[in-house]
């Protein structure tokens, strides 16, 4: 795939590749970084979380398929749920446990991490069908990694009306990517 | 918490979109994890989810990251402590009697491994036995069988403070690959996985061996 030079790494790192890993590091930890603060908030933090990310694109870049997807998008979904597991951990157990952390962190993870090309521009037209509160809800709740718990406060309503105000406007933004 | 309006799939739907944002507490997330595993149709709404979200990834601004390479590069390529013994050096010192007294060793086969570490169950009726020689690492079961079917054995090593890497599967008799001795107070385990390894790429299973290893 000549278009997508991240996936070229990727196919590389997969093989074993270590200047292909250098070079990958190079340019998409500035993206990731950016990935990996924004959900979890602290520097500090999301520097550990960068190296963890790191280690795990060289264990699993085999598992990338660049027919499915684009290098970049495959690399932020692995940030994304690093950094969502991590801030979840972080957040709901009682005590800074390491052994609780070790448990959470060893729970099985989705596998499949298929993002097509192509879709972006008939994704934002769908978000535009959206009123323009909901679309930043579900935006806002995307890059930010905010849970309901969150999402409520921040919108000041009960927990349990921002669930299911959200799950509208994601089946109403699922049935216009479906027409 | 479950919207009565929604049909089944509806509901399935919803919970794969909430899982790809990010919305669900930690209960709820892993129980979603779980199923995905075991489910094929909702890891493919999942799969659906991550591919139209991807759309919002331009929202994300770049940070400036420090060069974490120097770590993360200790932690998965860790490099042998001793020179390697140079032959030319001695060569090149001791002149023609002492190269042919190498001619000699060269012939003979290599004496002894770097570092040998075994994996061994306490009545020792499960045993791996974990060779490091000249950067090779070579882990060959000595007693026992492999997994019961359904099961595979997966082999790790942990530095000091840091989570475990995965270094393959032990499906086979002998597991052989490139990796260098590494410095003392690392650690070789084996855990009990699901066919084709750990999902999450840390140990799921339990932990059945393990080994200090480290020159």
């Amino acid at each position: 795939m000549t278009d997508d030079p991240i996936a070229a790494l990727l196919s590389r790192v997969a093989a074993q590749d270590r200047a292909a890993f250098r070079d990958l590091y190079r340019l998409t930890a500035s993206k990731l970084m950016g990935v990996l603060l924004r959900i979890l908030g602290e520097r500090a933090e999301a520097e550990d979380a960068l190296q963890e990310l790191y280690t795990r694109v060289w264990l699993r870049a085999g598992r990338f398929d660049a027919s499915r997807g684009r290098g970049m998008s495959w690399l932020i979904a692995l940030a994304r749920n690093l950094a969502i597991d991590r801030f979840r951990a972080r957040r709901e157990t009682a005590s800074d446990d390491e052994a609780m952390e070790a448990v959470v962190d060893t729970a099985p993870r989705a596998e499949t991490r298929m993002v097509a090309l192509g879709e972006a521009k008939r994704v934002t037209d769908c978000f535009a069908t959206l009123e323009q509160a909901q679309a930043e809800a579900v935006r806002g709740a995307y890059l930010s990694g905010l849970s309901y718990i969150d999402l409520a406060a921040r919108h000041g309503v009960p927990l349990n009306t921002m669930r299911t105000w959200l799950r509208r406007s994601l089946l109403k933004l699922k049935e216009c990517l479906e027409r | 918490m479950t919207d009565t309006a929604l049909t089944p799939a509806e509901e399935d739907d919803a919970l794969a979109a909430e899982y790809v944002l990010g919305v669900l507490d930690l209960p709820d997330r892993l129980a979603a994890e779980a199923r995905a595993k075991a489910e094929p149709a909702f890891a493919a709404r999942i799969a659906a989810w991550e591919n139209h979200f991807a759309a919002l990834n331009d929202g994300y601004a770049e940070a400036p990251a420090p060069n974490l390479l120097p770590q993360i590069e200790a932690r998965l390529f860790p490099k042998p402590e001793r020179p390697r013994f140079n032959w030319f050096r001695l060569v090149g010192a001791a002149g023609l009697v002492a190269s042919l007294l190498l001619a000699v060793a060269l012939v003979l086969p290599r004496a002894e491994p770097d570092f040998v570490a075994r994996l061994a169950t306490t009545d020792a009726s499960l045993a791996y036995e974990a060779q490091f020689d000249d950067g090779k690492l070579t882990v060959t079961r000595v007693a026992g069988t492999a997994a019961e079917p359904g099961r595979v054995h997966q082999l790790w090593m942990i530095a000091p403070g840091q989570a475990p890497i995965s270094l393959g599967l032990l499906a086979e008799a002998e597991l052989a690959l490139d990796y260098p001795l590494p410095p003392p107070g690392w650690l070789l385990a084996v855990s009990v996985e699901p066919e084709g390894g750990s999902p999450s790429g840390l140990p799921t299973g339990p932990v059945i061996l393990t080994a200090q290893v480290g020159a």
